[in-house]
């Protein structure tokens, strides 16, 4: 028999082996396989949602503006001076994209307290469809006019309920209520629509428009060239050339409402650029400090391989094949997480922003599919390819060859020590790989970063809703019995009113707050002033000073950073308004982050109404009544109270979550939560892979009588001390980054911060956070120093 | 000297002691005593249960069937931690390849057994440095394990076994790695052990050592006791 001598049937270039060794690789490493494919997986999911955020939060308004073909400039014409064949003339010249209308328009004065539409001068517009060339609007309630009678509201639509029901199923319940227009037909709302331009309050349909006796004409453009108010301004020069010079009685430009309507979204970018970072850099580093450390502990196989034949290619094909397998596997499954678990964020984030579905753009998952398993091979060719370079015999003495050198003083220092020698043993680990010790650290350096941004973030953001909310529950104001058609007007005077609220079970606070306009010398628009009295302390305005101080006389005024923005002025201005023909001063003493409800308007204690509205004479209509409930106090119960006390007052609910509070909240949530079990898993793989090179080491421990319980102090000490140290090291990366991120966030939404905002941290919360790093590290940890101190003893010791 | 009679205390006792590895059986009831003072050489083909015995006896494993009482604790019925106290104050072990730990010098790498069970650094440097002078390595006390030669890694081994004062120490193939002459210092030591009172069970393929160390000698094959016999030791 020569069957021995001959050669085997080769294979071609040796694929086939590769393939088959690492198969047998991946089978002999199922817990290193498995956390590698976990860490893949909720890096890949981590990065989705930070990216798909990311891409997201950057262009809504864009984005649906573009899907609607909103109109650049909404202009209104004098139908009386310029007939439609002239405006539709001028807007066919160049330069000018598209055009709809002319469409009739109207204003109409709706009374205030109909059953549904409500709310004084209605801006109509009479068209025949919701299509066109520009600002097809998004019927997403009902139906469009057809017949005179029926009218479509301009509002936004609803997030998409999270629990899978469209906004198509949902109907809003303003739809088929009616009012009847004082002089006019009654309107009955048949559907509601929302145009991202905001090119009218409503809609009829043509015939009904002429019914209200239009004045004006409304062309809607869109421009070649809008990115600026110089490029809209040509346009609008373009279209008006040899239009009379009076006819053009408004334009407005859509950057007025991307600057209104973007602000909001525009908060989040930079927390969502923080948490991208954060995530991307943690899911690198990890799938690093993973993916060399499998290919270091596979030294001794790499060594017998070589032996066996393999050539150094093969070698390192070897181990990037071993690693790739659950690398893509688990890339695979997390992008489809961070699709599925991002598009709730999503909603939230952008809810009743009426910019339609936002989606997360398939390029992020195509980038992440294809951009994390890029990283895992660059991650695996270092080692390997040192791996490759190793000689047989290197490689197989590898694993019990001794390492000399490294932390090797700590160690004998460390032994000399009072401590138990299981901690001393434990705090000397992450010395004898310094590196996978760097990697480990760093990675849950990152991931208190993590919990202490988003921690902080939470704070932050809690603080602002509480100081803007004005923590009310309920608002009560009497009926104004000139407008009013279905309450009947109130007997009480406004102290009346104050105290029968107060003497309500239920009521804790009562600020009262008295608005009146008043025109501003040197300034075209009127200002409201709010006199307020009760307990002004609830509405938060003193914490929200951000520059100045809070009243402290009755010819002292405050006002939230918008107004001063809008009318240019400044803390320390002396202001003179007039009201009933009378004129009075008063310094602007503050500046506050918000203000009172309704238009940004002046603050003044209630004492300055004498002095600046003497002659006023006080409706109790005029007067709103902001009130704090008591803990656990049922609002529509209490609404219908006060409703029973006094027929003439009208009682609503304030509340309502705030949707940026809410996504603030969750996003800053998930992404702890994602990265804290990803910040886990690296610590959980860096003691899967110091129990199995210490195998011996752990063998002869146990052999000289350590107890498991020792065991697993040993090695939790060991990642309870790089969970400290990174946690230490993380805590201020993750304050800075606070500080950094939360003022240029309130800029995008144009607000002024106190620094009460941003002072959100408190010793125990940095000593909770302080623990996190190390909590984090020994959770990892647990399970497999539990198993370290299973370690069968017998065969490592006298096989190895 | 004091070499154990029929009087002295029974350390070790063995009674039918069975181990199965799945299908294999490498220990098919086994009963063995030993006395204090003796020194017993386990002797067999490889393959026949000579180290699963030795660790029946460590308390590192426990037996499918039968009793391991050592020094008068059943190790059977006691459970992970309370068999790991059981080696710590009853056991020495020195094995094949030493078992140091690469990071700590010699005398850490000794003192580490009496640290474990809390004595203080200072404390158990000492008493190690002490065990390292007698067994004529003190000055390879701040070498780490790495720069030492076989036969002073085996002796430092040897120092870690002792540091508890153990009853019983046990030993697997001690010399099997080591060259003829540092075979011979190690033997030499573990007859001055015996000599000096330490009760010693080694396992052995080496006659020599045997020979020189034992007072009796132990045959196993195929898991069982083929053989007992008393040993005049070589002088
Ligand atoms: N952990 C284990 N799992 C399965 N089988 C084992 C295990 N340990 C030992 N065996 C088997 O038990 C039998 C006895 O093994 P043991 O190691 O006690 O032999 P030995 O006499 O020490 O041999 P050697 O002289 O080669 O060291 C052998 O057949 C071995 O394969
Ligand atoms: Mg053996």
């Amino acid at each position: 028999m020569s069957g021995l001598a001959q050669p085997l049937p080769s294979r071609g270039r040796g694929t086939g082996a590769v393939w088959r060794a690492a198969r047998a690789a991946v089978r002999r490493r199922k817990l290193q396989t498995v956390v590698i494919g976990l860490v893949l997986l909720f890096s890949a999911a981590t990065t989705v949602m930070a990216l798909g955020l990311l891409v997201a939060s950057t262009a809504p308004f864009d984005d649906a503006f573009a899907r609607q073909r909103g109109a650049h400039v909404a202009a209104a014409y004098d139908s009386t001076l310029v007939s439609e064949a002239q405006l539709a003339e001028a807007a066919r010249r160049p330069g000018v994209e598209a055009v709809a209308g002319p469409f009739a328009q109207a204003v109409l004065e709706v009374p205030l307290n109909g059953p549904g539409l409500t709310g004084g001068p209605l801006n109509v517009v009479g068209r025949a469809d919701p299509a066109g060339p520009v600002d097809r609007v998004d019927l997403w309630a009902g139906r469009w006019p057809r017949a005179p009678g029926e009218i479509v509201l301009n509002d936004t639509p609803p997030a998409r309920d999270l629990a899978g029901f469209g906004p198509e199923r949902w109907q809003p319940p303003i739809l088929g209520t009616s009012a009847e227009i004082p002089g006019g037909p009654t309107l009955t709302v048949v559907g509601v629509a929302y145009s991202l331009g905001r090119t009218a309050d409503a809609w009829v349909t043509p015939e009904q428009i002429q019914a209200f006796r239009p004045s004006s004409t409304q062309v809607l453009y869109r421009f070649d060239s809008a990115a600026n108010d110089e490029e809209i301004e040509a346009g609008m020069a373009t279209v008006t050339e040899g239009v009379p010079a009076d006819a053009l009685l408004a334009a407005q430009s859509y950057l007025l409402v991307k600057q209104a309507v973007a602000a909001e979204p525009g908060v989040f970018v930079p927390f969502l650029m923080v948490f991208g970072i954060l995530g991307l850099v943690a899911a690198v580093l990890i799938v690093a400090n993973v993916v060399s450390g499998a290919v270091v502990s596979g030294f001794r196989h790499i060594g017998i391989l070589k032996a066996l034949g393999f050539t150094p290619g093969q070698v390192l094909a070897v181990y990037l094949v071993m690693v790739s397998v659950p690398a893509v596997v688990g890339c695979a499954l997390g992008t489809v997480l961070g699709n599925v678990g991002a598009q709730p964020l999503l909603d939230i984030s952008f809810q009743g922003m009426g910019f339609g579905p936002v989606g997360i753009s398939p390029l992020v998952s195509v980038a992440t599919l294809l951009g994390m398993p890029v990283v895992v091979v660059l991650a695996a060719l270092v080692p390997a390819s040192r791996a490759r370079r190793l000689s047989a015999v290197e490689a197989i003495s590898a694993g019990s060859a001794p390492r000399v050198g490294r932390g090797l003083r700590v160690q004998r220092w460390l032994s000399g020590t009072r401590l138990p020698r299981a901690v001393s043993l434990g705090l000397g680990l992450p010395f004898a790989r310094p590196g996978r010790t760097a990697l480990t650290i760093s990675a849950v350096l990152l991931g208190v970063t993590t919990v202490t941004f988003a921690t902080g973030l939470t704070s932050t953001v809690t603080r602002y809703a509480d100081a803007t909310d004005g923590n009310d529950h309920v608002g009560v104001r009497a009926a104004d019995p000139e407008r009013s058609t279905l309450r009947p007007a109130s007997s009480l005077t406004d102290p009346q009113i104050e105290a029968l609220l107060r003497s309500l079970p239920g009521t804790s606070r009562v600020t009262v707050n008295l608005t009146l306009d008043f025109s501003l010398v040197g300034s075209a628009q009127p200002v409201g002033v709010n006199f307020l009295r009760g307990d002004i302390e609830t509405q938060g305005y003193r914490e929200q000073v951000v520059e100045g101080r809070w009243l402290a006389g009755p010819d002292e005024v405050v006002a939230p950073s918008e107004l001063l923005g809008e009318r240019g002025l400044a803390v320390g201005d002396r202001i003179t308004m007039e009201a009933d023909g009378r004129r009075s001063t008063a310094t602007i003493v503050g500046e506050t982050m918000g203000g009172a409800p309704g238009p940004p308007g002046l603050l003044a204690d209630w004492s300055a109404v004498g002095r600046l509205a003497p002659a006023h004479q006080l409706g109790n209509h005029e007067v709103l009544y902001q009130i704090q409930l008591a803990r656990g106090t049922d609002i529509p119960a209490y609404t219908a109270a006060v409703e029973a006390a006094d027929p003439g007052l009208d009682a609503w609910d304030n509340g309502g979550t705030d949707s940026f509070t809410v996504a603030a909240v969750s996003l800053a949530a998930v992404v702890t939560l994602m990265l804290g079990i990803v910040t886990a898993l690296a610590v959980f793989n860096t003691v899967v892979l110091n129990t199995r090179e210490r195998r011996r080491d752990l063998g002869m421990l146990k052999s000289i009588g350590m107890t498991p319980r020792q065991v697993t102090a040993m090695m939790v000490t060991s990642m309870a001390v790089l969970g400290t140290l990174g946690g230490l090291l993380g805590i201020p990366v993750g304050i800075v980054a606070h500080r950094l991120v939360v003022p240029i966030a309130s800029g995008a939404a144009q607000i002024r911060v106190p620094d009460s905002l941003i002072n959100v941290w408190s010793v125990p919360l940095l000593g909770v956070l302080a623990l996190a790093g190390a909590a984090i590290a020994m959770l990892g940890a647990l399970l497999p120093a539990r198993s370290a101190a299973r370690l069968p003893i017998a065969e490592v010791l006298h096989n190895e | 000297m004091t070499s154990a009679d029929s009087t002295s205390e029974v350390v070790v006792r063995l009674t039918d002691v069975r181990k199965e590895y799945g299908d294999t059986t490498a220990l098919a009831g086994v009963s063995l005593e030993i006395r204090a003072g003796e020194a017993v050489a386990v002797m067999g083909p490889s393959g026949c249960g000579k180290s699963t015995m030795l660790n029946m006896v460590a308390g590192l494993d426990r037996p499918t069937s039968g009793e391991v009482v050592v020094h008068g604790d059943d190790l059977g019925r006691l459970d992970e931690t309370g068999r790991a106290l059981f080696r710590r104050r009853r056991i020495g072990m020195i094995f094949q390849f030493f078992n140091l730990l690469d990071d700590l010098p010699a005398l850490d790498n000794v003192a580490l057994a009496a640290q474990l069970v809390g004595v203080p650094a200072r404390q158990a440097r000492r008493r190690a440095l002490e065990l390292l002078d007698e067994l004529g390595i003190v000055d390879r006390r701040n070498i780490y394990p790495a720069a030492l030669s076989g036969g002073e890694r085996q002796r430092v081994a040897v120092a870690r076994a002792l540091m508890n004062r153990p009853a019983l120490l046990l030993a697997d193939e001690p010399t099997g790695a080591l060259d003829s002459s540092a075979g011979e210092q190690v033997m030499d030591l573990l007859l001055d052990l015996n000599q000096i009172g330490q009760t010693l069970l080694l396992v052995t393929h080496d006659e020599r050592l045997a020979h020189r160390c034992a007072s009796r000698l132990v045959e196993l094959a195929d898991g069982r006791v083929a053989g007992e016999r008393s040993l005049e030791r070589a002088a």
